[in-house]
């Protein structure tokens, strides 16, 4: 088994030329369908039957929130795989996730808070998914704030970590909040395994959004994760080589 | 046209929403590349400084 590939993502170098080489293929995929998103949701989708034209928020808050709960997956996995194996580029993923993070969550929080008031009549309900949303946020800013505390850079990466992993637990609370609580917040239309309930002309620009934040997130990561490589790698003679313009 | 940026009687929540999200994503575009600039620069001036004691 050709095993070498996978060891090789632990290998700063390799990672940081792997991550310059892939990010242009993920990030004009998520322009290109960033504009389609556009198109198809305030252009092509019909207005909604309860919400008019209102209802187009969805195009912009659902990926923001899909975006959230991704990107902290993401974040608490690569800082597991840190903490286990003690692997530096891991732990430099997990550092690199949680601004990214932490900007999609208010991005959610703020868009939900202004569908709201139109269509529940409050801009905030401390509802199940709003306020575990809420918590997601204190995570993400509690990890970046753990993170810039603690001067010495391991014991940072490892303090953060064992944060990040406890707090995956509010990932899947989030996501069943509307099953479990009889909550203000509608259920899952899309992220759900029986058949999406919206029509295709809505659902298509949807999936679109979805795809292209997925595809901003990855780009996103790679940039920062030069940029976190390279500060962890003071002493190493294959920088030389990266940063020779 | 006016009728599209009216969006029902919803202008302000959905243009809000919009303006607030892509406000958001060209930040994170921003932000993600200074911080691998400045990671670049500093990589840069320790190499410099470096090549000066040897």
């Amino acid at each position: 088994m050709a095993w070498t590939w996978f060891h090789r993502l632990g290998s700063p170098p390799h990672v940081y030329g792997l991550a310059a080489r892939l990010t242009p293929w993920f990030a004009w995929p998520a322009l290109v369908l960033i504009l389609y998103g556009l198109y198809g949701g305030l252009i092509d989708a019909p207005p909604d039957y309860q919400q008019g034209e209102g209802y187009r928020i969805v195009y912009v808050h659902a990926p923001s929130a899909w975006m959230s709960l991704m990107v902290y997956t993401t974040m608490a996995i690569a800082a597991a795989v840190g903490l286990i194996w003690r692997i530096k580029v891991s732990h430099a993923a997990a550092a690199a996730c949680a601004p990214i993070g932490a900007s999609f969550t208010v991005a959610a929080l703020v868009t939900g808070s202004l569908w709201g008031k139109p269509m529940w009549g409050t801009y905030w309900e401390w509802d199940p998914r709003l306020t575990s949303e809420l918590i997601l946020l204190f995570l993400f800013l509690g990890y970046m704030g753990m993170r810039s505390a603690i001067d010495d850079l391991q014991r940072a990466d490892r303090a953060s970590a064992l944060l990040a992993v406890v707090g995956v637990v509010n990932v899947p609370i989030i996501h069943f909040s509307v099953e479990w609580w009889s909550s203000l917040h509608q259920t899952a239309s899309v992220m759900k395994l029986s058949k999406p309930t919206m029509p295709l002309e809505m659902l298509i620009p949807l999936l679109a959004m979805f795809l292209a934040f997925t595809f901003l997130f990855i780009a996103l990561l790679l940039v920062r994760l030069r940029g976190e490589v390279l500060m962890r790698e003071r002493a190493a003679k294959w920088i030389q080589e990266a940063v020779s313009p | 046209m006016s009728e599209f940026f009216a969006m029902g009687k919803y202008a302000f929540y959905v243009w809000t929403s919009y303006g607030l999200v892509f406000g958001i994503v060209i930040l994170n575009i921003v932000w993600a590349r200074r911080s691998l600039a400045r990671a670049l620069a500093e990589a840069r001036r320790r190499l410099a400084m470096r090549g000066e004691n040897t």
